[in-house]
């Protein structure tokens, strides 16, 4: 307990730097895109308003758009490291698990059939696909010999993944209508956004960040294995329960606002603990800081790399975090 | 169990259950009895699926009719069977025989069922090449396959460079392939968001897998690939073998595992990326034909003709069925196949397959 002093100012300071890149990369969003905006301008429109050009565009859509950048990188960066914590599991990540797709057949089907053609409508169907999904992957992955490995866990995702785009195919050959606005969503970005899609999804980001803070000292005491966290006196099941309800609703609300945006919730878990250690306590928050980000540099580099078109965030975070996995599955020399 | 030729065959060790069959007058082959007996039924199998495929359709032609067209006697259902069914039945089945051929032969090196091409991102890196030069405005048939044959073999390559670690490691292969099949089809989707409504909609079937509009345009490339390939699958039934048995057995006997796996490899992603390129990435086909094929037949190592034939049989009978369920709307096959080979990949799972990295008992 000697060493506890000098590494809690190690934290906090690791903590202070995070909030720093976060501003940093929240002022980028607003500044960098089709017309870049000198800082001070930008602080100038947040602060004094005005009807300038300039102050238009940040209003309209940059705050909106960082915003919303801002909540999904979050959620999926704090659902990744639930779900890394829930299944001891290294490689565990809505995307890999085949929750976003989960969640992503659900809209599709909403589209289609339900007449739902806005945003902020795409919600509710988002949760219940994404849980319907989630469930379906550990219950296939847990059986059998073994528990859920890591490998048996991304095979479950890639096979529930394959049911669910023959179903969307399905959907799509016979409603033809439906593709025209799938195909924009389906790519996983957050231009364009309304900023009462951040209205409709905050609720739920907090309901499920409050879940998920709530199983912190559970995930910590289940990181010893699972005997060892009952011998703690830890109801495990309790744990995963509550830990797989936030992070499903927390995928279920960054997917509905975002589409389907991957490897987030895979490397920025595994870069929150390289900064802070292993106690979900400080993981979850400093998670928290490092999605968003993620996200927003994505967004940003997507926006500049091939002007005057964009790559959407999602497409960008793919590219991101390939090389990630790649690494982390080398890192062991023969996984598990 | 004696050899039922005259001459005494000169190979004492004949594993149970094999017979040795005569080549002219030095070559022998192995031949498992019961693989042998499997392989029959199958050819007849499909032989009756075609025939089925044939008759079935918006209008129904009677089998004899059928018959007279395929040996090219005048009929008046020369149109309907003979311009419309049977080219399209012809590209179902060249396509099923690369797949399974694909799938055994990747499936035998990973020793593992899992590692099937439209898992470890070779369907996904023919999509991306392919709907990416879709999006920009080339539609030819003629040139699409070709990319997309490259576009499988770079994944595969990548995959295979990012997964090779003093050895190749099937789990390490398994993971690192599903992550680049999720970044490829991301890539995928922004082309589709790049191309006109219509685009996009092609796109979007073709990548599921469809047989829709395929004719002998399209038969012939498949065709010839397969042709010119039959030695190198030929080598590659004979070098399943040595694959097989365990490494040191192996090293002992001289056998060059690292060049005689990476040969296999490249054959089943070659095969695969040309099926890809003719139809889409017809799912689960390359996973379902071997493992189905090795249970029928009950052999050790996963048999390449009873593959091809059961990749065959399974296209031809999804096609006719994705051609028939929703009529007049056809789906295309890929939906099928997916329908059917995600469930039994998930028993595959439960039934712990993936949690281990060798062995495919």
């Amino acid at each position: 307990m000697a060493a506890a002093p000098p590494r809690l100012s190690r934290r906090a300071l690791a903590t202070a730097a995070a909030v720093v890149a976060l501003l940093l990369s929240v002022l980028l969003s607003l500044a960098v895109g089709a017309r870049t905006i000198a800082p001070s301008a930008v602080l100038d429109a947040l602060l004094h308003g005005g009807h300038s050009d300039a102050a238009e565009v940040i209003r309209q859509m940059r705050v909106p758009r960082t915003v919303i950048g801002l909540m999904v990188g979050a959620a999926l960066a704090l659902a990744g490291t639930v779900l890394q914590g829930i299944t001891r599991n290294p490689i565990a990540d809505p995307g890999i698990l085949g929750i976003s797709q989960g969640a992503s057949v659900a809209v599709v089907l909403a589209i289609a059939y339900a007449g739902i053609h806005t945003l902020t409508g795409y919600v509710w169907f988002a949760f219940g696909g994404a849980a319907v999904a989630s469930v379906a992957v550990y219950a296939i992955a847990s059986r059998g010999r073994g528990g859920a490995t890591p490998v048996k866990l991304a095979l479950g995702g890639a096979a529930i993944n394959a049911l669910l785009v023959s179903v969307t195919m399905a959907v799509l050959t016979t409603k033809a209508s439906a593709l025209d606005e799938f195909r924009f969503w389906q790519v996983g970005s957050i231009a364009g956004r309304e900023a009462q899609v951040a209205q409709q999804i905050w609720p739920f980001l907090l309901i499920g960040t409050v879940l998920v803070v709530s199983v912190a000292r559970g995930l910590d005491a289940l990181a010893l294995g699972e005997d060892v966290a009952k011998g703690l006196g830890q109801n495990v099941g309790a744990v995963r329960i509550v830990g797989g309800i936030g992070a499903t609703v927390l995928t279920g609300a960054g997917v509905a606002a975002a589409g389907p945006i991957a490897f987030v919730g895979l490397a920025v878990p595994h870069i929150a603990r390289a900064i802070v250690g292993s106690d979900h306590r400080w993981v979850l928050p400093m998670a928290a800081l490092v999605g968003p980000v993620m996200l927003l540099v994505s967004d940003v580099v997507g926006r500049v790399l091939f002007p005057p078109g964009e790559v959407p965030a999602g497409v960008m975070t793919a590219l991101i975090g390939v090389p990630f996995l790649v690494t982390l599955v080398r890192r062991k020399a023969v996984p598990a | 169990m004696s050899a039922d030729t005259a001459v005494p065959v000169r190979t004492p060790v004949r594993p149970a259950g094999y017979r040795v069959v005569r080549v002219g007058k030095r070559g022998r082959l192995l031949v498992h009895r019961r693989a042998g007996l499997v392989a029959a039924a199958l050819a007849v199998l499909l032989a009756a699926v075609c025939v089925a495929y044939l008759c079935v359709g918006e209008s129904f032609v009677a089998p004899a009719e059928v018959v007279k067209v395929v040996i090219g006697q005048p009929s008046p259902d020369e149109l309907v069977v003979g311009t419309l069914r049977l080219p399209r039945m012809v590209v179902g089945l060249l396509v099923g025989t690369a797949f399974g051929i694909a799938g055994a032969l990747i499936q035998t090196v990973a020793r593992n069922p899992l590692a099937s091409p439209d898992i470890i991102g070779i369907s996904q890196g023919a999509s991306a090449l392919t709907v990416g030069a879709m999006t920009f405005g080339l539609t030819s048939y003629t040139v699409l396959p070709y990319l997309s044959v490259v576009g499988g073999v770079a994944a595969a390559a990548l995959v295979y460079a990012f997964a090779w670690r003093g050895g190749l490691h099937a789990t390490r292969f398994v993971l690192i392939g599903i992550g680049f099949a999720i970044a490829l089809r991301s890539v995928t989707t922004l082309f589709l968001t790049k191309g006109d409504y219509l685009v996009a909609q092609q796109a979007q079937i073709w990548m599921t897998g469809s047989l829709n509009g395929r004719g002998w345009d399209e038969a012939a490339p498949i065709g010839w690939a397969l042709l010119v390939l039959l030695p190198a699958v030929l080598w590659a039934a004979w070098a399943q073998r040595t694959v097989s048995m365990d490494d040191d057995t192996a090293t002992a006997l001289g056998v060059r595992l690292g060049r005689v796996r990476l040969g296999l490899v490249a054959l089943g992603v070659v095969l695969a990326s040309v099926a890809t390129g003719t139809a889409g990435p017809v799912d689960f086909v390359a996973l379902l034909a071997p493992q189905i094929a090795r249970r029928m037949t009950r052999t050790a190592q996963i048999p390449l003709l009873c593959s091809a034939l059961l990749g065959a049989v399974i296209v031809v009978f999804a096609d006719l069925l994705a051609r028939r369920l929703f009529s007049p709307t056809e789906l295309p096959v890929g939906v099928l196949t997916a329908a059917v080979g995600a469930p039994y990949l998930i028993w595959l799972i439960i039934r712990g397959h993936g949690g281990r990295a060798g062995g495919n008992a």
